[in-house]
């Protein structure tokens, strides 16, 4: 095994602890032996070059790969000492502990009340009143509540792209998770509302784990507390990003921060 | 080193590393200057250093802003961040070294104007001095190259510097006791010997951060044996 891929945060409690897990699209193998912790209360990012996996491997943390036929996770993935990729998992129940933002805002076309309500129903039965009062508090976790509280009724699509996506951010937080995925949530947005995002990523994980895909390796040195460096379907290097980023371990990953790859 | 995807990244680490190569070699003539005039007493020798390093300064600024720039500009990372970080450190004691030829410069007119400097062991400063320029050479040729092994040497020869700097000390103190009028001109003298002394330590130091760009250890306030097993 290699010996990179066996460092953990010591010290931490983990929300995910991810053993010897593998990937397969049909035959190809996207992830080998990854074995990685997520630490909670923390924000992890996931970094390489295109096609590395890291986007593969957020998405076997809420088995999001299962709408997709001929694709299977093996291994362990322990949220909270769950293994998540039992087949007995209950999926809805799984994606409710471990919420999903996707890297182009995916708004409802209803009102943006009903986009944070919709799904807070499928989970809960609460009153227009506990209703009210969860929208509210979602809307303001995701920073965009006094943007928004004057038109609760207009449809979710009117907001700019920025606001779309932090009601989506609200949306995932509306059902109280554990851990909030997040896939490239700032890629097709302009900068102000790049850095909102940043911002908002900061607030959360004082009550959420954060795992997060980005291509922008300054934004995962801005907001993360681990990286971990993939490529080719392999972990590379995980550690504190500070470490990462002022002294990596392996010379793949200092060439790919520094702008040397390939 | 690896080329970067950019190669104007590449041009501009390229350029301002050797903006500190020159600024490094004009310190290394403003120090073998201010020893000349010394060793002669020739005041308009001591005049032409404290000319030229009005040239040091303007180099240490010039350098400092380019190294903004390709911070603000270009979010550098693990061995470049070391570099920017290194290179500022390290033009930061070039200006100090050539700031100790100044001061070279100013004690060897005020020794002149005392007219008593054929009587001191000035000359004996010499050796000193040669080891400290020697040294400062050595360390810039050691960042040209990036060589651990090189500047792990320096800062052993450093120490050589120091004793040589006591030894004088010791002597100077015989003199004075001796004649009593050499008082004044032989403190001037030790102010030099520590100028000497000093420019050492910043060869010194420059060593200290070959090692931090190449080994990502900062070695500085360390014992030399920590550090030899860091460079390992």
């Amino acid at each position: 095994m290699n010996p990179a891929n066996q460092l953990t945060p010591s010290g931490v409690k983990n929300a995910i602890e991810i053993r010897g897990l593998d990937f397969f699209y049909g035959t190809f193998k996207g992830l080998k032996g990854i074995n990685l912790d997520i630490a909670e209360h923390k924000v992890t990012a996931f970094i390489g070059p295109s096609g590395c996996g890291k986007s593969t491997l957020l998405r076997t943390l809420n088995r999001m790969y299962s709408l997709y036929p001929g694709q299977r996770a093996e291994g362990q993935i322990n949220l909270y000492g769950e293994n998540v990729l039992d087949p007995k998992q209950d999926l809805n129940l799984l994606r409710a502990r471990v919420g999903m933002v996707f890297q182009k805002p995916t708004p409802f076309p209803m009102s943006i009340y009903d986009n944070i309500a919709f799904g807070v129903k499928l989970y809960e039965n609460l009153s227009r009143s506990e209703m009210d009062d969860r929208v509210e508090w979602a809307l303001s976790k995701a920073a965009i509540w006094n943007e928004v509280k004057d038109k609760l009724g207009q449809s979710g699509l009117s907001l700019s792209g920025g606001q779309q996506q932090r009601l989506c951010i609200a949306r995932t937080v509306a059902v109280k998770p554990k851990v909030i995925l997040l896939d490239e949530p700032t890629s097709a947005l302009d900068p102000i509302s790049t850095a909102k995002v940043e911002e908002l990523v900061h607030e959360l994980k004082n009550d959420y784990t954060v795992a997060i895909v980005t291509h922008n390796m300054q934004q995962a040195a801005r907001v993360s507390d681990y990286t971990a460096y993939m490529y080719l379907g392999e972990l590379i290097e995980f550690g504190q990003t500070e470490q990462i980023f002022m002294k990596p371990a392996r010379q793949e990953t200092e060439d790919y921060i520094t702008g040397r790859f390939g | 080193m690896d080329k970067h995807i950019s190669s104007q990244f590449d041009a501009e680490l390229a350029g301002v590393s050797s903006r500190v190569l020159e600024l490094g070699g004009l310190v290394e003539s403003q120090i073998r200057h201010a020893v000349y005039a010394l060793s002669q007493f020739s005041v308009e020798v001591a005049d032409q250093v404290i000319a030229t390093e009005k040239q040091v300064n303007a180099m240490e600024v010039d350098i400092d802003r380019e190294l903004s720039s390709i911070i603000a500009r270009r979010q550098p990372t693990a061995r470049d961040l070391r570099l920017l970080m290194a290179i500022s450190k390290i033009t930061g004691n070039l200006e100090r070294a050539g700031d100790e030829s100044e001061r070279i410069a100013r004690m060897v007119k005020l020794i002149v104007d005392q007219g008593i400097t054929r009587s001191l062991p000035a000359s004996e400063l010499r050796i000193a001095a040669d080891m400290a320029s020697g040294l400062l050479r050595k360390a810039l040729d050691a960042f040209a190259r990036l060589d651990v092994q090189t500047a792990l040497v320096i800062l052993k020869e450093d120490d050589l510097i120091d004793a040589e700097f006591d030894g004088f000390l010791r002597k100077l103190v015989t003199y004075m006791m001796e004649d009593p009028r050499t008082i004044s001109a032989s403190l001037d003298l030790l102010f030099v010997a520590k100028a000497i002394e000093r420019i050492g330590d910043h060869a010194k130091n420059i060593a200290e951060f070959i090692i931090y760009v190449v080994k990502g250890a900062d070695v500085r306030h360390t014992a030399m044996a920590d550090i030899e097993s860091a460079v390992k």
